[in-house]
């Protein structure tokens, strides 16, 4: 099937209706929370900030907590769109290149020899463990998207058996993993998110420079070397943004599934088939899509929160349902 | 088999029947009164019903929150579970018998191993798992080993009534009740000692344990396990749950990070759970390093106290509790 083509004034309108839902659903973020402030009094948080509590709330919880969904959200999706891409999968998502179960691998050995007693431990092993299984899924799969994804489901299950048989043997790992397997934006307020943060930006950005050629690459290899586009270096490129994309959100947030399967099909059909506009939607439902899950994270119980990737998984299965039925996948 | 053999087998059969009748009338003759009341049996109302065990078990398994409680009041242990938790709260000896006794289940219960169980030929089963847990196991087979009596925990505080059932499920209540004299004594003394201060305090407790995780926080009240020990010198833990989950979630809860406020911000004072060695465990480090903990009224006011052995679910490991307590509050009590 093919993409519904869209003029260039239309992506821009969709776009800045985008930006301006994304502005909107942030400032809910602030604004909502387990402890109820008034709307001025977030706005006096933000403005004149004077340490009382509920103005400590505001700027040291929700706003870390926004500004880290607003970059896992995009971080995911991005990653999202260029495994699609790459894979010439609509079902591929970042977790198929083993960056995910490489990361809880890594927390899992981490915690049994004792190094994720802080935070900037526990990120430190996330993205090591997501950089070696991407690095070990490329050299192994590098010779055709579709080994590149068999070779990332197989170490992924690999990765997964191994880490589940160490929890079973090390009760005290299973505790430290179960709080860090279920992907989560709370709490996250005193780690070091700001180097993470500013990876998923240049991820962000290399991947927009990179989304013309890869708009080639979409087309098959035999057409992506006769429009001049070097397949090799742009799928290796790809790769290494993926990695970086994905291993940062994972590790400041921890596994979330479904945000890099559902936004590029939902970004799809504004993208009207373009890689670079997808890339550039992808970037702002990815954190809108996160932005919602966390708000609805927080107020669901009415005591604590449900981690955030319990109620992406909660929308996920139906609105990948929805958008598969509504585009039927349109191809790339 | 083979037909020859036959009837020299059964001549055997024949005859270890006749020495084991005659062995037992013996035994019967000289011992009578120890022997009936070995065998003898009662009605003993558990959580798996109305079950009929020997009046004084002499090979008992015991798991879960059993082992420690059964430690303690010396009865006859054959085999237990592994019970990890519970080392750092163990005295010595208690310490040195559990290493040595027979491991028939692991952590959890999940993890009980029935041929293990049957090969210790006990008679009677402990089973010291919450009620939703015994699902985990299979209390058929069990049974076909020996009675089985499950008395698992309920409210934290009700771990005074559990272990003191356990105990005589085992027959071995005079050495609980004597541990039982020695706690109640000590904690007396130790409210006596901070009569004067403790009961004006409005105190709140932030706990380690269970759905803890980042983001949120565990709030412990009145009859929690990071609060009974110190109730019992004195101390009142203000408020209750929003939400009664039942079991220990009827006495304490997880609020987001964003409530620590208006959760403690009455508390004059805030005790906090930490590891047997005085290590802050992570859950709490975590409340402790926001910058909501330090503008808490208690917190500024320097009146916190780390709670060590909170855990303690026997009179023993209470007592061990109730040092600990003493050594944390003390600050109270200097001019």
């Amino acid at each position: 099937m093919t993409a519904t083509r869209r003029l260039p004034g239309a992506r821009v309108v969709a776009l800045v209706a985008a930006l301006a839902v994304l502005v909107g659903v942030a400032v809910v973020s602030v604004g909502i929370g387990a402890h109820a402030i008034a709307p001025a009094e977030v706005v006096r948080a933000l403005l004149d900030h004077d340490g009382s509590s509920d103005h400590v709330v505001v700027r040291d919880i929700r706003v870390p907590r926004a500004f880290l969904a607003v970059g896992a959200g995009a971080a995911l999706a991005v990653a999202g769109v260029l495994v699609q891409v790459l894979s010439r999968n609509p079902l591929a998502e970042p977790g198929v290149l083993g960056v995910t179960a490489g990361a809880g691998f890594a927390i899992t050995v981490g915690s049994a020899l004792g190094a994720t007693a802080s935070a900037a431990g526990e990120l430190v092993l996330a993205v090591l463990g997501a950089v070696v299984a991407a690095v070990l899924v490329y050299s192994v799969g590098r010779r055709s998207p579709l080994r590149l994804v068999l070779t990332g489901v197989a170490l992924s299950s690999v990765l997964a058996g191994v880490s589940l048989g160490l929890r079973l043997v090390l009760p005290d790992v299973f505790d430290e993993y179960r709080f860090w397997s279920v992907g989560s934006l709370a709490g996250r307020e005193q780690s070091p998110t700001t180097l993470p943060l500013l990876a998923i930006a240049l991820a962000v950005a290399g991947a927009l420079l990179l989304s013309r050629q890869l708009n080639a690459v979409a087309l098959g290899d035999t057409v992506a070397h006769t429009l001049g586009a070097n397949v090799a270096r742009v799928r290796i490129t790809t790769l290494v943004l993926t990695t970086v994309l994905a291993g940062a959100a994972t590790a400041v947030a921890g596994p979330i599934l479904f945000v890099g399967l559902i936004v590029p099909h939902l970004a799809r059909r504004m993208a009207g088939g373009s890689v670079p506009w997808l890339v550039v939607y992808a970037t702002v439902l990815g954190p809108v899509l996160l932005l919602l899950a966390d708000i609805g994270s927080r107020v669901l119980l009415p005591t604590g929160e449900v981690p955030v990737a319990i109620v992406t998984a909660f929308l996920g299965g139906p609105v990948l349902i929805w958008a598969v039925r509504r585009y039927a996948a349109a191809e790339l | 088999m083979s037909i020859a053999r036959t009837p020299r087998l059964a001549a055997a059969l024949a005859f270890t029947l006749v020495a084991a009748v005659g062995c037992g009338s013996a035994e019967n003759t000289a011992t009578g009164q120890t022997g009936a009341a070995e065998s003898a049996t009662r009605v003993f109302t558990a959580d798996n019903g109305d079950i009929t065990i020997p009046v004084s078990p002499q090979r008992v398994v015991a798991t879960g929150y059993a082992v420690p409680a059964l430690l303690e009041a010396d009865a006859p242990l054959v085999g237990i579970s592994s019970w990890k938790r519970g080392e750092p709260l163990m005295s010595a000896e208690d310490l040195k018998k559990y290493q040595e006794l027979t491991k028939v289940a692991g952590e959890s219960a999940a993890e009980t191993n029935y041929e293990a169980i049957a090969q210790v030929e006990p008679d009677l089963i402990v089973i010291g798992v919450p009620k939703p847990v015994l699902a985990d196991i299979d209390l058929k087979r069990l049974e076909t080993i020996a009675p089985v009596v499950a008395i698992g925990p309920s409210l934290p505080s009700a771990w005074r009534e559990l272990s003191r059932k356990q105990a005589d499920a085992a027959g071995a209540l005079s050495e609980f009740d004597s541990v039982k004299a020695q706690y109640e004594e000590k904690a007396k003394g130790l409210k006596d000692k901070y009569a004067s201060v403790l009961p004006t305090l409005k105190l709140g407790h932030v706990g380690a344990y269970g759905e803890v995780a980042k983001g949120n926080f565990q709030r412990e009240f009145n009859g929690s396990w990071g609060t009974n020990v110190a109730q019992d010198m004195g101390a009142t833990y203000y408020g209750q749950v929003k939400v009664k989950g039942g079991g220990s979630k009827d006495v304490s809860e997880y609020p987001s990070i964003e409530e620590l406020t208006a959760a403690f911000s009455e508390a004059t004072a805030i005790t906090y759970s930490v590891a047997a060695d005085g290590k802050v465990p992570a859950p709490v480090q975590y409340v402790m390093d926001s910058p909501l903990w330090k503008e808490l009224p208690a917190v500024k006011a320097g009146k916190t106290f780390p709670l060590r052995y909170t855990e303690a679910a026997t009179y023993r490991s209470a007592m061990k509790a109730l040092d600990a307590a003493d050594e944390a509050f003390a600050p109270l009590l200097a001019k």
